[in-house]
């Protein structure tokens, strides 16, 4: 099957036309700004999806033609695998269809009303039909289809349908495959914080492997808006696999139906076969709970067993369902598509490992990027998404902006007036929640609806990042002072005494003791670099001592450790700590003198690494580093210890379940806790000492 | 403090290399360099009852090169006394806005605003109690104009005294008071007068000169064009010290005309290193006082919000703790008024000379 007679296979129907055009508010039709800004959405995420499921990086055009009045024509264009002749109708003429709806599994797309409706609004505000062109790869010409919408019988009329060959407009080739859509509608272009421009800015930012443009044209076809987001990533998502339920989210009835369409004969192989997260010995204790033999067949449940199983279900320890439904956009990605659409001095990232809010996985991720050209006054830019999709309307309603309304941000060095609000400062928050099943407070999809695990996830990924942004604000006003104090001894000093001494025609005085009063402390200069011939992330620390006795320390360094990296070119040698960690024992340092320790990681990208942490053991302070937390190099190398009796099982029984049933109780979730993500930079060692 | 005698070239740079050599005399005991200064700040700022101005109190602070900021300035220091030395040596003047774009070239010792020069430069005054005519700094501000029956000998650019006398000398823009006064500058040798006004407005002045009230009333005018600069407060200083004549101000009836009065007679903060010797205690308010804008009912404006704030600081300045004062103020505030000096013109051009002034310098007993 092709790609796009599996996707089409899929599709079942419900009919509800008539609803939803005496409802158009509900799928964000409401105003004529909206409305247009809608229909893109529709398209775009349409586009996205479907490209991402035929594993295609998707490239992404938009036009907006204004005609007389306030009519806008809009046209689209997509390089995904298009749409099947027959099924271009039900797609387009009909509501609720899509290929997801029932479906368990991470997509923008959910209900199967989104592109429906444009065809919809389009007709009943200007009369026009919209004309669909769609490319399948393997077939030798593209249809055109123009279609309208019979809304009482929920379906398409088409009034024409061709074949030929589809060229592209812009560049004059043949198109080989893909979608495209034009249609006229009612509607006004607005620039601005809702503007199909930010949708589109936001769009690129979560989907750094897309590759969007857009151009705006006024009525005698002159462009007013104008944008290219190019791809900085040639890494599609990962192919997001359907999951089972989870009994946590399973009702009555759902549960009633399963067993009665079960071909299973054991209840207990029905409960393995049937969901996610539940093995043997859970599905034993399960039946065990309830007073339900394990033999049992599933077809003879009654309807007071199957109540007792869903109570069952709660008091029974279960494994979360498996996360590869969803699909997070990555640390590193946010960071790129952040740095592309702004710029700033410092970002910070945070991927929340997935999490289960009745029986759904969900999955949360923010980034954080400040200072640069952002403005100072003013409250910090919030871009919000679900699914990779951005939410621009119903802020202040929505569950990501309150949790991030919740937090003090006056603690993590944003103005944060009366503690309320959105805080202040030269600062862009984003928040993307990726869950298999997003729950909105209404169908427009534009605010996130209250969750209380989910709000916690939100709130502990801000926690994160903000932590983050603190040690940066501190390190960088240390790192602001000691080079204040460097400028001062190096070159300030050693000027006032030439030029004192040339006024007076007095010798010159030996500044080494006055450099010591004045400093009178070590200090520590951490530089990481990119060597790009090597390819490999440098790193140096200097260590000047500026005090009037010899000091000795040892250093250590936090660096991205993993199977795939490695430290090199370290000619000083020292020793792994603990993961994660490198040490240097140094010899005494004199005082007035300066030592540096130079080395190299290999296995990272450019951007990758670029910020670490330095510690110190020994007496005495470095500005510029922080003293080592012994207790929890401690915790650090426990639960290291803890990772490789793991991998020992798994190399003997070649299954992870016998560790995970064992760990099911309790470790797991420890271990979750305390093992740092290694691709995390936040979680520093000094702020766990400070928390 | 020696100031108000001409120190000869020698002592200033002396003065000056004293701070270069605490600076240097620390570093070679092993201590940061520092320069000490007293504090400039209202808290050690007092009103000295003896000689009725204000001055610097005992306070002291030492600024050292512990810190990025404070190693500069003394650095910009070190430039400036370089910088002086070679304009005494060579006989050059330059004004304080010259010399901020002369540190251009000083490198680490540039300085970035203009007010740092400026504080610089009052800084360096005060640790050597030189002033900065003695520094060869010039002020960008325009000294005062004067006319009247009063002769001066000026040096000019060729070291040759040249007498002028401020009626007969002069154009209608009068005599053009430079910037050094200085006995070395300017000698103050006849005059033929009874008293000095100094008056506030340009207006005012020119009516004046047109109604030839200085002959008239036997009296030297003064333009102090607002805020007074420092050369016309010392020629005001001088002028009464030498030629032991009255020095009358006339102004406005606004709290910061007042405070013009206050500087003359009084000294005002930023200069109160210099105070006795900028500063005329003997100097008198003629006016225009909030009684006159009743006696005379002149056209007034409202006070303003900031007015009224002025006012009522000034009834807690000692500058302002006169009986006189204090009822002038509360006067003030009572009839919520203010009137400028040209609102006598409701009268006539020649009310001003004619009658007001008349009739107030009669009041002093100053008749003609
Ligand atoms: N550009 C496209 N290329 C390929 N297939 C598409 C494209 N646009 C839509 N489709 C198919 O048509 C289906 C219906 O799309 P529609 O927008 O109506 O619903 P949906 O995206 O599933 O859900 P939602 O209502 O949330 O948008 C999609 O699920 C997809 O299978
Ligand atoms: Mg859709």
């Amino acid at each position: 099957m092709s790609n796009a007679e599996e996707i089409s296979s899929k599709q079942k129907q419900i009919a509800v036309s008539e609803f939803f055009e005496k409802n158009k508010h509900f799928l964000g039709f409401d105003s004529l700004q909206r409305s247009i800004i809608t229909a893109v959405k529709e398209s775009v995420d349409n586009s996205l999806d479907a490209c991402e499921e035929a594993r295609i990086l998707p490239t992404i055009h938009v036009e907006l033609n204004r005609q007389k009045g306030d009519t806008i024509e809009l046209i689209t264009q997509d390089n995904g695998p298009g749409i099947p002749r027959n099924s271009i109708e039900d797609v387009f003429g009909k509501f609720l269809l899509g290929s997801r709806f029932h479906a368990i599994r991470q997509t923008r797309g959910q209900q199967g009303i989104g592109i429906t409706g444009v065809v919809m609004y389009s007709q009943l505000t200007t009369g026009s039909k919209t004309n669909v062109i769609s490319k399948i790869k393997k077939e030798s010409s593209a249809v055109f289809v123009e279609l309208g919408l019979d809304t009482r019988k929920n379906r398409a009329l088409k009034t024409s349908e061709n074949r030929d060959v589809w060229i592209d407009k812009r560049t004059g080739e043949e198109i080989e495959q893909g979608l495209g859509i034009k249609t006229v509608m009612k509607g006004k272009y607005q620039k601005g914080k809702q503007s199909v421009y930010q949708y589109l800015r936001m769009t690129s930012i979560v989907n750094p492997h897309a590759s969007i443009s857009l151009i705006v044209r006024d009525k005698d076809r002159n462009i007013i808006d104008e944008g290219n987001w190019i791809r900085t990533s040639e890494r599609l998502p990962r192919i997001v696999s359907e999951i089972k339920p989870h009994p946590h989210g399973i009702h009555l009835g759902t549960l009633q139906r399963m067993l009665r369409e079960s071909e299973e004969r054991k209840m207990t192989s029905f409960l393995r076969h049937n969901f996610s997260g539940v093995s043997m010995r859970a599905a034993r204790e399960i039946l065990s709970k309830a007073k339900i033999d394990e033999s049992r067949g599933p077809r003879r449940i009654k309807a007071e067993d199957a109540q007792e199983i869903l109570l069952a279900f709660q008091q029974v320890k279960l494994l979360s369902p498996p996360m590869d439904c969803l699909s997070p956009i990555d640390d590193l990605l946010i960071k790129k598509g952040l740095s592309k659409a702004i710029d700033s001095r410092f970002a910070s990232t945070v991927t929340r490992v997935p999490s289960v809010s009745q029986g759904n996985p969900f999955q949360v991720e923010v980034g954080l990027v400040f200072g640069g050209d952002l403005s100072a006054d003013g409250p910090i830019e919030v871009l919000r998404f679900a699914n990779r999709v951005p939410l621009m309307y119903q802020q202040g309603g929505c569950l990501l902006t309150k949790a991030l309304e919740s937090i003090d941000w006056k603690r993590y060095g944003l103005d944060h007036p009366a503690g309320r609000g959105v805080p202040k400062g030269p600062a862009a928050l984003l928040i993307h929640l990726a869950s298999t099943n997003v729950q909105f407070t209404s169908e427009a999809k534009e605010a996130v609806a209250e969750n209380e695990e989910v709000y916690e996830e939100i709130r502990k990924a801000l926690l994160e990042v903000g932590r983050g942004l603190k040690n940066y604000l501190k390190k960088s006003s240390q790192r602001k002072k000691a080079q204040e104090k460097f400028e001062l001894v190096n070159i300030i000093l050693p000027e006032i005494s030439r030029k004192s001494s040339e006024i007076l025609s007095r010798d010159e005085p030996d500044l080494a003791p006055v450099i010591t009063k004045i400093m009178n402390a070590v200090f520590c200069e951490e530089k990481l670099d990119w060597d790009k011939e090597r390819q490999t992330a440098t790193c140096s620390i200097k260590i000047y001592n500026y005090t009037a006795r010899a000091r000795a320390y040892t250093i250590l360094v936090k660096w991205p450790e993993n199977t795939t990296i490695s430290i090199v070119d370290n000619e000083r040698g020292g020793r792994k700590e603990t993961r994660g960690i490198w040490a240097w024992r140094l010899d005494a340092l004199n005082p007035g003198t300066c030592t540096t320790i130079e080395f190299g990681v290999s296995g990272l990208v450019k951007g990758e690494w670029t910020d670490t942490d330095v510690f110190f053991r020994g007496n005495g302070d470095i500005i510029g580093a922080s003293k080592i937390d012994e207790t929890l190099l401690n915790e650090i190398r426990k639960s290291e210890a803890l990772d490789a009796a793991e991998s020992e099982i798994l190399n003997e029984s070649g299954s992870l379940e016998p560790l995970i049933d064992r760990a099911e109780t309790n470790e797991v979730e420890s271990l979750q806790k305390i093992i740092p993500k290694t691709n995390n930079e936040q979680l520093s060692l000094s702020e766990w000492e400070v928390e | 403090m020696t100031i108000g005698r001409t120190k000869t070239k020698e002592e200033v740079i002396e003065a000056l290399h004293s701070v270069a050599a605490e600076m240097h005399d620390k570093m070679m005991k092993g201590n940061p360099p520092s320069m000490t200064l007293p504090v400039r700040t209202k808290t050690n700022i007092t009103f000295d009852n003896k000689l009725q101005v204000y001055k610097y109190g005992k306070k002291k602070s030492t600024r050292d090169a512990t810190a990025l900021g404070s190693a500069r300035v003394l650095l910009r220091s070190l430039h400036i006394t370089e910088f002086i030395q070679q304009m005494i040596e060579s006989g050059k003047s330059s004004t304080l806005r010259e010399m901020y774009y002369i540190s251009e070239g000083w490198g680490n010792g540039k300085f970035s605003t203009q007010n740092e020069s400026n504080n610089l430069a009052e800084d360096l005054e005060i640790v050597t109690k030189c002033i900065r005519e003695d520094f060869k700094l010039r002020p960008e501000e325009d000294g005062a104009r004067i006319i009247g029956n009063v002769t001066f000998e000026e040096k000019n650019r060729k070291g040759e005294w040249m007498r002028i006398n401020c009626r007969d000398d002069v154009g209608d823009s009068g005599y053009g008071v430079p910037y050094n006064v200085e006995a070395e500058k300017l000698r103050l040798i006849d005059q033929d007068i009874d008293f000095v006004m100094a008056v506030e407005t340009g207006g005012m002045f020119d009516r004046l000169v047109e109604n030839g009230f200085d002959e008239e009333a036997r009296c030297a005018l003064i333009h102090l064009k607002g805020q007074p600069a420092r050369s016309t407060r010392r020629i005001m200083k001088r002028m009464s010290d030498e030629w032991k004549k009255p020095i009358l101000v006339f102004a406005d009836c606004d709290p910061w005309s007042f405070r013009i009065f206050a500087s003359i007679a009084y000294g005002a903060i930023k200069t109160a290193h210099i105070s006795e010797y900028l500063a005329t205690s003997e100097a008198t308010y003629l006016g225009i006082t909030a009684d006159d804008i009743l006696a005379y009912d002149l056209p007034s404006d409202d006070l303003t919000k900031s007015d009224i704030g002025a006012l009522q600081s000034e009834l807690s300045d000692p500058r302002f703790s006169t009986g006189w004062w204090k009822e002038q103020i509360n006067l003030m505030q009572e009839i919520g008024k203010k009137a400028e000096q040209q609102s006598l013109a409701k009268y006539g051009l020649d009310f001003v000379t004619d009658t007001y002034l008349p009739e107030k310098l009669g009041v002093l007993g100053l008749n003609y």
